[in-house]
């Protein structure tokens, strides 16, 4: 049924072979301190997570490749793949993990620390949480149309006209709001944010 | 039946017709939709959590707080925004350090939150408080020449903590909706993998691969439409769709409704009421019932 256009694996990285690195233990314990972290080393290592995957042909490592990268201790590598950022968080793995570990969430808190240590290897996604972050935090709502600019490579013909092909499509049908809708008490926002995080962010 | 109301973000702005043809089926069948004053971003668990995980939760309790002032369950129309609500009820609940964390940032706003909301989806709520048989009660244009694929996504049906109206792997109450309103259901393979997302914006390759295999299993199948339960599935699947056409070089041409505009097409609403002019894949042009609603 998915003969025809289906892409190729990219090319399997092997990680079996990998002594398990200095400071193992450091790191495991950390992941295992993150929300979707504490079964991490009950994993088996038995595939289903990656079979599982719908965005398995997009990443570098696959969900099970991830969690013994976990074990062997390859922050650097786990935190700089692109497979954490390629998760679209449909939870399907964390559904059908035999050993209950959280991959779903997990890949949510792995994001997080890679983001926190500037080791993501995409350029958009960081931006789009960025992005989203500050709209949310400014009105109080999302506006797609100043989500989709600010996170958009502003240097990219290409990419321009594309997004202005669909925003000219949504915008006949009536579905593009070009003024962000806010809310009345955009001032609950800094008090929650900077209640949450002890400082103002942006 | 009276519920707080809590359309979601994109709901109000890229897909209007969602809200209103949900309250128009609700107008219908009874059921009072109360819009939660002032709400705000449910917290976007996946987009905010990632980058602000205290503040994303800070947000979701916002909501959470306001709905409990109304002394009523919380509707849903975005799987995602149920997601981030339910998600954080739940942390609440069984969390004291989140708990603690989000009295304390309630606190600096002036509200607070005992845990007293449930968060519902309005397809649950329909399915279970309104019921079938009283849907089916209101049915005055039976949908004979509809096949309908009920393509319900990732976060209506997990995880299975959260979402537990149908199952995970093989979901079929939507599939009961459709017959009870006259239309034929359609089986497919693939009612619920994931469309991709927000990857519309952050990897469009992966999200347009995934939604494709979507559309194309549905109209291999037999479907002459799809009905979704989510402004953002609903988007990639829809507003994308011509996108999909032109990077695969395809024909598919698949009208996908929301499941309320079904509903009301069912029940005899007129369209501009359910939005259909609004679908960018015209359901109007392609489905033989709906031409005749138009032309009444």
């Amino acid at each position: 049924m998915q003969s025809e256009n289906t892409p190729s694996c990219n090319e399997v990285k092997v990680v079996t072979e990998v002594a398990p690195q200095k400071g193992r233990l450091d790191f495991i314990k950390e992941v295992e301190k993150l929300p979707g972290g504490d079964k991490v080393l009950d994993c088996i290592q038995c595939g289903l997570c990656a079979g599982s995957c719908p965005t398995r042909f997009a990443m570098d490592y696959s969900p099970t490749q991830i969690l013994k990268m976990i074990n062997l201790g390859m922050r650097e590598q786990v935190l700089s793949s692109s497979a954490i950022w390629e998760c679209s968080s449909c939870h399907t793995c964390a559904t059908r993990c035999p050993r209950g570990v959280e991959i779903t969430t997990l890949m949510m808190s792995l994001k997080n620390l890679s983001l926190k240590e500037n080791l993501a290897e995409s350029e958009t996604k960081p931006k789009f949480h960025k992005s989203f972050f500050e709209v949310i935090n400014k009105y109080g709502r999302l506006s797609e149309a100043a989500l989709l600019t600010k996170t958009m490579k502003k240097s990219d013909p290409k990419a321009i006209m594309h997004n202005a092909s669909l925003g000219l499509r949504l915008a006949r049908k009536g579905k593009m709001r070009l003024r962000p809708e806010k809310i009345e008490h955009t001032a609950d926002l800094e008090n929650m944010l900077k209640k949450t995080t002890g400082e103002k962010k942006q | 039946m009276k519920y707080a109301f809590y359309p979601g973000c994109s709901v109000h702005s890229s897909t209007k017709e969602y809200a209103d043809s949900a309250k128009a089926i609700c107008n219908a069948l009874d059921v009072e939709l109360v819009e939660i004053p002032d709400w705000n971003c449910c917290g976007a668990i996946d987009a905010v959590y990632s980058y602000e995980p205290q503040y994303s939760l800070a947000l979701a309790a916002r909501n959470l707080a306001l709905a409990e002032k109304m002394q009523t369950d919380i509707v849903v129309l975005c799987s995602s925004c149920y997601f981030s609500l339910a998600r954080t009820n739940k942390l609440f609940h069984e969390n004291a350090e989140v708990k603690a964390k989000i009295t304390e940032a309630l606190g600096t706003i002036g509200l607070s939150y005992s845990g007293g909301v449930k968060v519902r989806h309005l397809l649950e709520v329909l399915l279970t408080d309104v019921g079938l048989e009283k849907i089916k009660a209101k049915v005055k244009v039976p949908l004979n020449s509809y096949n309908v694929a009920s393509y319900y996504g990732c976060l209506l049906v997990r995880p299975v903590d959260l979402a537990h109206f149908d199952d995970p792997d093989h979901p079929t109450r939507m599939d009961e909706l459709v017959e009870a309103l006259g239309a034929a259901k359609v089986e497919y393979y693939s009612k619920t993998k994931c469309c991709g997302a927000s990857m519309a914006v952050t990897d469009e390759k992966v999200m347009l691969e995934l939604s494709k295999r979507i559309l194309l299993d549905a109209k291999n199948s037999g479907a002459n439409c799809m009905i979704t339960a989510c402004p953002l599935c609903h988007f990639n699947l829809d507003a994308k769709q011509r996108d999909i056409e032109s990077k695969f070089s395809l024909k598919i041409g698949l009208p996908i409704l929301h499941f309320t505009q079904l509903i009301g097409l069912a029940f005899g609403i007129d369209n501009k009421k359910l939005g259909l002019n609004r679908n960018i894949v015209s359901p109007l042009k392609i489905t033989p019932a709906a031409k005749e609603i138009v032309a009444k």
